[in-house]
């Protein structure tokens, strides 16, 4: 990157590629796009890892993100603090669990992560319904989304304690035909 | 993730409590430090001086081996990434160091491996790079949704196989033939015959192909008709073009071998690609969506499209979503119920009637067109753009309104969108099969008659005669008109007859002859049947591309335009109502392509230029497809999901090829190849090419040897054996297959089962405490000093929330003493009154003895959630023991951390070496508000006659409890059933877990009692011993064994760092210092069964308690299946 400004040292990208599953170029792009969300407060040179955190409201509007339901969870699960201010690691992270190189498994631990509304390691009967208002964008009755809820648990739940756990999602989800985002 | 938030203190102490202890058990070492980094985010600096002391070759390489391992799929690890970068650069870090170390090899390999690495990563980056169209697809991705991008990467995938169909036809076929082929005109076959130069460059002309019967206005009428020739008929693009000689260049290039083994090698190259990219997929696709379980979760979890970006996209979608679980709640409310058989069958009927109807009606249709073509190119002199075209005008008119009128078609039937998309699908497959099949079928129909007509020419007299009887009586006017011609032709030269006027065309029969005689007979030339196929099929693909333009414009592009522009004035909301805007119909344009790709396989042979085209085809298309969709289309509805890995598309496309690849080799082994024109000319067959340059070429005994190995001897076994091998590869398959339902049956049962214990246990859980509570109860009150007590505890447990002592009596009246502290605030005072003290010298003093059975451990354990008022009790007296039975991952591992201990009231009892009481307290701190969380237990079981001790503690609890998680009540129930017998024969149920907890109390006894010398005595053995030493336990008199829950080894390390003398500051420091027993267990591979279990007490302050960490791990990695075996325990004094 010869002429160009220093974004990233070296090592980094090759960190950085050795922890995600971006090629040097993507990286850089993201590092672009990441810059672009709020030049003023991101660094242009990145080679002493500056501590900068953007607010989640400003990563959520992203076009990746803005449709989707369930983008403040997202954001939120990927953030070190759990309130969505993600630094350009958490970013980075984000995008590479998102990516379509990534394996199956880890997706599915980050996807129960944003579906776990509550953070309290599993899904349970609330997780659901908020899940399902994000996703119909609440035109379900609630009768229906009480309906649908507790068929979803009872299909899924196998320890009987009417909420999901890890093992039940993941053994939910793993032969799912079209869990690839 | 709570646990996430604690601090990792401790390493240091595990550091130097593992330098210590093993050196054998690396592998295991390794893994914890890593897990460690995992979660502690621990201070580098000190790890890697820990590591610096570790010699051994085998303990560096197996670290560094490790270290790589976690470079190695670090990508994968669901940490934050700052905490990856950490660990990286840290694994990193190591693997340099240490590397250098190992032998030179290694290092060398090494290094070579790095090389390799990083050249691999700049290739893997320069090569994405040229990944064409990637930006492109992953926009239309971003908008539209993975449904969409998959067509697209379809057809990328598409234009690479014939990216290199074109280089395999280019290099050994067209550019051969272009650089060292006689030049054009040349010979007769390359020249375009004169009387049609005039013409030959009329758009009409060059864009029919020439191959058309058309009549020239040529002078020499007495043809009337002949084929008229553009120039891209006697160009490179077909197969008439190219020359029989042998040998072409300086080089003696095999031409024609090389065409024919191109032309084969095209099928074998697409079929090897094929399927091998099925393999991949179905090997990343190992889920089996057969079973409906989860119709619910399904639709809920993995609904969203998290590719999506565009509003629109994202709204239909919405809605999409909505209809979906609609649709599943309506069919699960309504399964049981039938709706109106009747007429829904006969709906379908009617449906499938109909589109049998219309698929016999495009076969005839088609059929009819190149029939009707034909006679008209017999009967007239000129033809109108129209009539030539009509064929593949017809065809691709077909094959865009039919998929149309199905759809329409599919609305009756009512099916399940899903079900009713796979129908359209087939339906199209079939349709565009149909229309295929019928085209060829009809063409070589027509080549049939053409064919017969050269076997004429070459023959004698007689034959020809013959044949125009035959061809007459086909009805082959078109062949028959020329006929006449040609035999009278045939008849001058051959039977020396007549008719000079036509005699120049003589040397026509010779092929090598050149020249043009004015009047040119052509005809021979001219029929060059594989010439016609490849025109056919070049002109088909060529109006297919027109077609589709031309529907996207209009369809989707006009009607865009249409429907935004004129909404706004229209009577009707255009947009929603008719017109709307167009759908990008996933399947069908899929489909499509597949069509598409079916043509150039068909065509390739006889065009060996067809590949190319298509390329440009194709890239046209991303393009055009592309912008439209971007542009002016709204997502389909009902997406099929076509992922990457989706074998679906793939498997029609090798249908396909398999279909089309059958027409063209029938052709080639059915039909005698043009007599004057192509590279087999004058070959009996095509195929001869390749015994004909065996023969000829090379080395007889090569020749001799084909010759044996294509005689039925060799033949007729060869077949018999591949047979026999599918045959047997397929039962094989059969059976994995069946074993793998075996499988997945006993895994459903297995957890099923797991699951129904659990939730046995959750149930009987209360049921066990209690019975407990009561047993110990039932033997206070048979004990002397009993009855009050019981009650008191009792009432005390279940109202206050007291700690619960179970004092353990012996028979011999002495007792045990509980005390039930109280709570509120004060600190209990525990009394436990050694009954046996005398006991206790031969004990091992210290509680450890802890043969507790689990059942009532673990019982205990719970309690505290039972009786949440317990956890009031501010006292924080006591603790105990806690000991993480096998609780699988650790769960209950508690730390006890007491920082202040009072210890003045305790006094634990120990009797009889043997038996032990144990008392396990845990607090189950769920929050760490509760700083009172654990309940003081005391517990003693004894053999009769033994006495029990209680502790009774008044310690003040430091609010520092991790929080503690889940606590999984699994394992009670196993000593619930049978606690009496348990505890009578708990000398075999001696759980070595104990321990932990023992030296604690050991320490306190010790300094209240002032029992100490024996005390400093078992400190000093302790710190030696190894508890597996069947020794020490003998010298301890307690019946320690390591009992076995059923295949676990339990082993004991015990470390004691703490020097006797010392033991009172120890005591003061008790807070800090911690005894870390760690599990190696956390290493899930080889620990399967081993428990390991250290206690370590330290004085040193600046221990911290390790425990949270390793806690920390096991939550945090949600590791509940780790084995059960798998435990973690600290004790700490």
């Amino acid at each position: 990157m010869g002429n160009k400004q220093t974004i990233f040292t070296d090592e980094q990208l090759d960190a950085y590629q050795d922890c995600t599953f971006f090629t040097r170029k993507e990286i850089l792009r993201l590092h672009g796009r990441y810059h672009e969300l709020a030049p003023h407060l991101v660094p242009m040179d990145y080679t002493n890892n500056p501590d900068v955190k953007l607010p989640s409201a400003l990563i959520v509007n992203m076009p990746e993100l803005k449709e989707n339901p369930f983008r403040n969870r997202i954001v939120e699960s990927f953030s070190e603090d759990g309130l969505g201010n993600l630094s350009f690691n958490d970013f980075v992270d984000m995008f590479s669990v998102l990516s379509e190189t990534a394996p199956k498994e880890l997706k599915a631990i980050y996807a129960f992560k944003i579906y776990d509304f509550n953070t309290d390691n599993f899904i349970c009967k609330e997780d659901l319904e908020k899940t399902l208002n994000k996703l119909t964008r609440e035109e379900l009755t609630p009768e229906e989304v009480n309906l649908v809820c507790e068929k979803a648990i009872e299909e899924t739940d196998m320890d009987g304690d009417n909420k999901l756990s890890y093992d039940d999602f993941e053994n939910m989800i793993s032969r799912a035909p079209d869990f690839l985002r | 993730m709570s646990a996430a938030t604690q601090p990792s203190p401790p390493c240091r102490a595990l550091y130097s409590a593992r330098r210590q202890s093993s050196l054998k058990k690396t592998p295991r070492r390794f893994y914890l430090t890593y897990q460690e980094n995992s979660d502690g985010f621990s201070d580098e600096e000190d790890r890697d001086e820990e590591w610096v002391d570790s010699n051994d070759p085998e303990e560096v390489f197996q670290n560094i081996q490790f270290q790589k391992e976690i470079i190695a799929d670090i990508r994968s690890r669901p940490w934050p990434m700052a905490h990856k970068l950490k660990a990286l650069r840290q694994a990193k870090q190591i693997v340099l160091k240490y590397e250098g170390r190992l032998t030179r090899t290694q290092g060398y390999q090494a290094a070579g491996a790095d090389l390799l690495k990083k050249a691999s990563r700049v290739l893997y980056n320069i090569v994405v790079l040229f990944i064409p169209w990637e930006m492109r697809i992953k926009k239309i991705e971003s908008h539209f949704g993975s449904g969409v991008a998959s067509y697209f990467i379809f057809l990328r995938w598409l234009f690479g196989i014939n990216i290199v169909l074109t280089v395999m036809t280019g290099a050994f076929v067209v550019l051969p033939e272009l650089l060292a082929g006689a030049p054009y005109g040349s010979t007769r076959r390359k020249t375009i015959p004169k009387e049609q130069i005039s013409s030959a460059q009329d758009l009409d002309t060059i864009w029919s192909l020439g191959a058309r019967l058309l009549t020239t206005l040529s002078a020499f009428s007495r043809i009337t008709r002949h084929c008229e020739p553009g120039y891209l008929q006697y160009s490179v693009l077909f197969y008439g073009y190219y020359g029989s000689v042998r040998k072409i260049g300086s080089a003696g290039y095999r031409l024609p071998l090389a065409y024919f083994l191109v032309g084969m090698a095209v099928f074998a190259y697409s079929f090897i690609v094929l399927l091998r990219k099925m393999a991949k997929n179905s090997r990343l696709s190992l889920v089996s969506a057969s079973d409906e379980n989860y119709t619910f979760c399904w639709r809920v979890f993995c609904a969203w499209d998290f590719l999506i970006g565009n509003h629109e996209a994202a709204e239909s979608k919405g809605a999409a979503i909505v209809n979906n679980i609609r649709e599943a709640i309506v069919e699960e409310q309504e399964k049981k119920k039938e709706t109106s058989l009747l007429a829904l069958v006969s709906l379908r009927v009617l449906a499938n009637i109909l589109v049998l109807l219309s698929l016999a009606g495009s076969i005839y249709i088609i059929y009819f067109v190149v029939d009707r073509s034909q006679r008209l190119e017999q009967e007239k002199q000129e033809l109108t753009l129209w009539e030539k075209n009509e064929v593949s005008v017809v065809v691709s008119l077909i094959t865009m309104i039919a998929p149309s009128a199905f759809e329409l078609v599919a609305q009756l039937e009512m099916y399940h969108p899903r079900t009713s998309l796979r129908f359209q699908l087939a339906r199209v497959l079939v349709l565009y099969l149909g229309n295929l099949y019928s085209l060829i079928i009809a063409l070589l129909d027509k080549v049939n008659s053409m064919n017969s007509v050269s076997p004429a020419t070459v023959g004698n007299w007689s034959d020809s005669s013959a044949f125009l009887a035959t061809s007459a009586l086909m009805g082959e006017e078109n062949q028959s008109t020329i006929m006449p011609e040609i035999s009278e032709w045939r008849n001058a030269t051959y039977s020396l007859a007549t008719e000079a006027g036509e005699t120049t065309g003589v040397a026509a029969l010779s092929n090598n002859m050149t020249t043009s005689p004015e009047f040119s007979m052509r005809s021979p030339q001219d029929q060059c049947w594989e010439t016609y196929v490849g025109q056919e099929m070049l002109k088909l693909s060529v109006i297919d591309m027109i077609f589709t333009v031309a529907s996207i414009l209009l369809i989707d592009f006009f009607r865009g335009l249409f429907v935004r522009y004129v909404s706004d004035c229209w009577c009707w909301d255009l947009e929603s109502k008719f017109p709307e805007y167009g759908e990008f119909k996933i399947a069908e344009n899929v489909l499509h392509l597949i069509y598409n790709q079916g043509m150039i396989w068909m065509g390739t042979f006889f065009s060996p230029c067809l590949p190319a085209f298509n390329v440009l085809k194709l890239v046209g298309l991303m393009y055009l497809r592309s912008w439209a969709v971007l542009t002016c289309d709204v997502p389909h509805q009902q997406v099929f999901r076509a992922s990457r890995s989706n074998n679906f598309y793939l498997a029609m496309l090798l249908f396909m090829l398999f279909l089309c690849m059958l027409p063209t080799v029938f052709a080639i082994v059915r039909y005698r190849p043009s007599q004057h024109c192509g590279p087999f000319s004058g070959q009996d067959k095509i195929y001869d090419i390749i015994p004909e340059t065996i023969a000829a070429d090379f080395p007889l005994w090569l020749s001799r040897m084909m010759s044996y190995v294509t005689s039925p001897v060799v033949v007729l076994p060869a077949l018999l054996l591949l047979f026999m091998l599918i045959y047997y590869l397929q039962s094989i398959a059969r059976s994995l297959k069946f074993t793998n339902n075996q499988l997945r049956i006993q895994l459903q049962m297995a957890s099923q089962q797991a699951n129904r214990r659990e939730c046995r246990r959750l149930r009987e859980n209360t049921a066990d405490k209690k019975r407990v509570l009561k047993f110990a109860a039932a033997r206070l009150t048979a004990s002397e000093s009993g009855e009050e007590m019981v009650e008191e505890e009792e009432n005390e447990v279940m109202s206050q929330g007291t700690s619960i002592c179970s004092s353990g009596l012996k028979h011999n009246s002495s007792i045990a003493n509980c005390k039930l502290p109280e709570h509120q605030g004060s600190s209990i005072p525990t009394i436990s009154q050694p009954v046996s003290h005398k006991d206790i010298s031969q004990t091992t003093r210290v509680m450890w003895g802890g043969p507790m059975p689990k059942a009532q451990k673990k019982r205990k354990e719970y309690i505290p959630s039972r009786y949440p008022d317990c956890l009031e009790g501010s006292d924080r007296s006591f603790k105990l023991y806690h000991q993480g039975l096998n609780r699988p991952s650790g769960y209950y591992t508690e730390h006890t951390h007491f920082k202040s201990l009072q210890r003045k009231g305790f006094r634990p009892m120990y009797c009889k070496p043997a038996q032990y009481v144990i008392v396990s307290e845990h607090g189950a701190c769920r929050k760490p508000l509760r700083p009172a969380s654990w309940t003081p237990r005391c517990t003693r079981m004894n053999k009769p006659g033994d006495a029990v001790e209680l502790f009774p503690q008044s310690g003040c609890w430091p609010k520092t409890f991790m929080p503690y998680r889940s606590y999984l009540p699994e394992e009670e129930e196993e000593g619930a059933e049978n606690p009496h017998i348990q505890r009578y024969s708990f000398s075999q149920t001696l759980q070595p877990q104990c321990l932990s907890d023992l030296t604690q109390p050991a320490h306190l006894y010790t300094g209240d009692m002032g029992s100490q010398e024996p005390v400093e005595g078992l400190h000093s053995s302790w710190a030696k011993a190894d508890w597996e030493d069947p020794k020490l336990r003998t010298r301890s008199h307690s019946d320690v064994r390591s009992c076995e829950p059923p295949s676990k080894d339990c082993v004991l390390q015990v470390k004691m760092h703490v020097k006797p003398k010392k033991r009172k500051k120890v005591e003061v420091c008790l807070p800090e210092s911690d005894s870390a027993s760690l599990d190696s267990s956390s290493d899930p591979q080889n620990s399967g069964s081993d428990q390991y279990i250290q206690v370590i007490q330290s004085k040193e302050k600046s221990l911290r308690s390790c425990d949270r960490p390793s806690r920390k791990k096991f939550n945090s990695g949600a590791d509940l299946n780790m084995s059960a075996e798998n435990e973690l325990i600290y004790s700490n004094v």
